[in-house]
């Protein structure tokens, strides 16, 4: 594979995570817990589309956009049923519940559209192939999605009220709330915004490849890798931690390990030392640890106040 | 299956998942320490036993203790770059840990001294059982779960005098916030290690006793399902109390196995049962959690 082949392929996997890491550091940020029910989520509005672009015969644009609103509704819905309850309790134990949303939501999606793996229908779009690289439109509109989601987080965050909201909820919610800003109202927008990122995202990732219930376990570990990355709560952070791990993961399987360390000449490794790619997933793990080892707060994390 | 087979081949479950409930509740329980990747050892503890007995022919005792010595050994080795950390990281490192090992036996396989063909996708198979040529067909099982009861008597022996002892008391504070136990000069790092070791070791027991009582294992029995189980288990039967894990593994073991007859009875396709018992399992969690925080059993409150 060219090396300007793997560069694309980073950008738009990089876009693709961004997608899901940023809706987690934000709701990390305002609801302060880890939610591990974030990439399921993203399979419900995955599998919500499969249903209005397949069964209902919708094309795929509209079923995607009306799948993750509705996705951003069913959130809300579950926030106001489980979370909203638990607004007084530590992370560990709202972290824990979320593990068994997400539980429950992923095998709702296995009960009703069984196991096997399923795929949109979208007519196949011819690559377009230079000689450097080739690049399907799809893998287009990702890259060009990922950085509009992100242009239009920016400008939400910084030019309108809700944005602002945000921010002063994010530095202290007690302080936001004495001030009248109606924290729970934020949190409302919150969960929509969040989940209706997420599953763009998902639904992106399962035109690229296909759809599968266990694709939300599949990312769980890239997605929070980028997040923690990037600063658990700081949304430029996930971006940059997304873009990160899109390289890392591809890059990885393509160094040669051996010339790199210069152990190539000591043990006569003729064939070079690669990761090999049944270890694929390992590598956001590895990035994970190093992370957490060197900088736990992430690239850009920012100091909690308390 | 008859009856009796059945509910003797429950019991055993019950006590496997039962020595790993207790595990988790050492974890999470009493040291809050959520540890999403309680498969892992399971994993660890069932391979490790199995290439000690099968490669090496080596008798099934060490091959427990090899078991449980290289989950210890993984316990302590992921505690340690994570053990200063808050625990929301804890949840995402196990929980990678955990695949990693799974990836790791899906992808090697080896072959020692001529002996069997162990590891890849498809399994590892012809494990054998302990003693099994002393039984017939039909009393061994029942061999087995005395094996099984004695091991979940151990762990819980174990678990229960550490939890009540000096040890158990800073854990438990180290639970409630990190403070109190610092200001005591405890290093609460230390702690947090030497409970993922003690956690890593029960797990990595009920690995070898689900390995050589099925005699199979491959990659697709370690998923992070078994890992949510166990989670049922503990916040179902109660946090901090170790009777209270125990019955929250027969509770989840019972209803888990028992639904499986159901499609005896209403015309449901394997894939969609299998799916509906997980949805149960996932919304007794989020129920326990708001409407049952303590659990069937409550932590017993000491006053020292």
């Amino acid at each position: 594979m060219s090396f300007t082949q793997i560069i694309i392929n980073s950008i738009v996997r990089a876009s693709e995570l961004a997608l899901l890491s940023l809706g987690l550091t934000i709701v990390y940020d305002i609801l302060g817990f880890a939610n591990f029910a974030h990439t399921e989520f993203a399979v419900v509005g995955v599998y919500l589309a499969l249903f209005l672009n397949v069964s209902l015969g919708l094309g795929i644009v509209p079923a995607a956009i009306i799948a993750s609103v509705l996705t951003g509704i069913i959130a809300i819905f579950i926030d106001r049923g489980v979370f909203k309850k638990m607004r007084s309790s530590g992370g560990i134990i709202v972290m824990v519940t979320s593990l068994g949303v997400a539980i429950a939501l992923r095998n709702t999606v296995r009960a009703i559209w069984g196991a096997s793996a399923r795929n949109y229908s979208v007519a196949l779009e011819k690559p377009i192939i230079t000689p450097y690289f080739r690049i399907t439109p799809l893998q287009i509109w990702i890259i060009v999605i990922g950085l509009a989601a992100m242009f239009l987080f920016h400008l939400l965050l910084h030019y309108t009220k809700l944005g602002k909201a945000m921010r002063a909820v994010s530095d202290d919610p007690e302080l936001a709330q004495a001030s009248g800003i109606a924290t729970e109202s934020i949190i409302t927008y919150v969960w929509f915004i969040a989940i209706g990122f997420a599953s763009v995202g998902g639904i992106l990732i399962g035109m690229e490849t296909y759809i599968l219930p266990y694709m939300g376990f599949a990312i769980i570990v890239p997605v929070f890798c980028a997040t923690i990355m990037g600063g658990i709560g700081n949304p430029y952070g996930a971006m940059l931690g997304a873009l990160v791990l899109g390289f890392a993961e591809n890059f990885g399987l393509y160094i040669n390990f051996g010339q790199v360390l210069g152990i190539e000449k000591i043990f006569h490794i003729s064939k070079g030392l690669f990761i090999p790619t049944g270890y694929k997933p390992a590598i956001s793990f590895v990035i994970l640890i190093l992370v957490l080892l060197v900088r736990p707060r992430g690239i850009l994390g920012k100091k909690k106040a308390g | 299956m008859g009856i009796i087979n059945f509910l003797v081949y429950l019991a055993i479950m019950m006590a496997i998942y039962g020595i790993l409930s207790l595990s988790l509740n050492l974890q999470y329980g009493f040291t809050g320490l959520a540890n999403f990747g309680q498969v892992g050892f399971f994993c660890l503890g069932a391979y490790t036993s199995t290439t000690i007995v099968l490669v090496f022919k080596l008798p099934f005792i060490l091959g427990l203790l090899g078991g449980m010595l290289a989950s210890t050994l993984f316990g302590y080795i992921i505690a340690i770059p994570t053990a200063d950390l808050k625990e929301d990281y804890w949840a995402i490192v196990t929980l990678a840990a955990a695949e990693i090992i799974r990836i790791f036996f899906l992808n090697e396989s080896w072959v020692v001294g001529g002996g069997p063909y162990v590891g890849g996708a498809f399994g590892v198979g012809g494990i054998p059982q302990p003693l099994r040529s002393l039984f017939s067909a039909y009393t061994y099982p029942f061999f087995y779960l005395g094996i099984a009861l004695l091991c979940l008597l151990v762990a819980y022996l174990v678990i229960n005098s550490v939890t009540r002892s000096p040890f158990g008391r800073v854990i438990k504070s180290i639970r409630e916030g990190d403070n109190l136990a610092q200001a005591m000069g405890k290093d609460i790092r230390k702690f947090r290690i030497k409970v993922m070791a003690l956690g890593g070791a029960f797990g990595g027991l009920a690995g070898c006793l689900w390995a050589h009582y099925h005699g199979f294992i491959s990659p697709e029995q370690f998923l992070p399902l078994e890992t949510f189980l166990v989670w049922a288990m503990v916040i179902v039967g109660g946090k901090g109390n170790n009777k209270g894990a125990i019955l929250g593994a027969v509770i989840i073991m019972a209803f888990y196995n028992s639904t499986r007859f159901l499609k005896d009875y209403i015309p449901i396709e394997e894939v969609t049962l299998a799916s509906l018992r997980m949805v149960v399992i996932g919304v007794l969690i989020v129920a326990a959690m708001l409407f049952m925080k303590e659990g069937l059993i409550k932590e017993k409150k000491t006053i020292y």
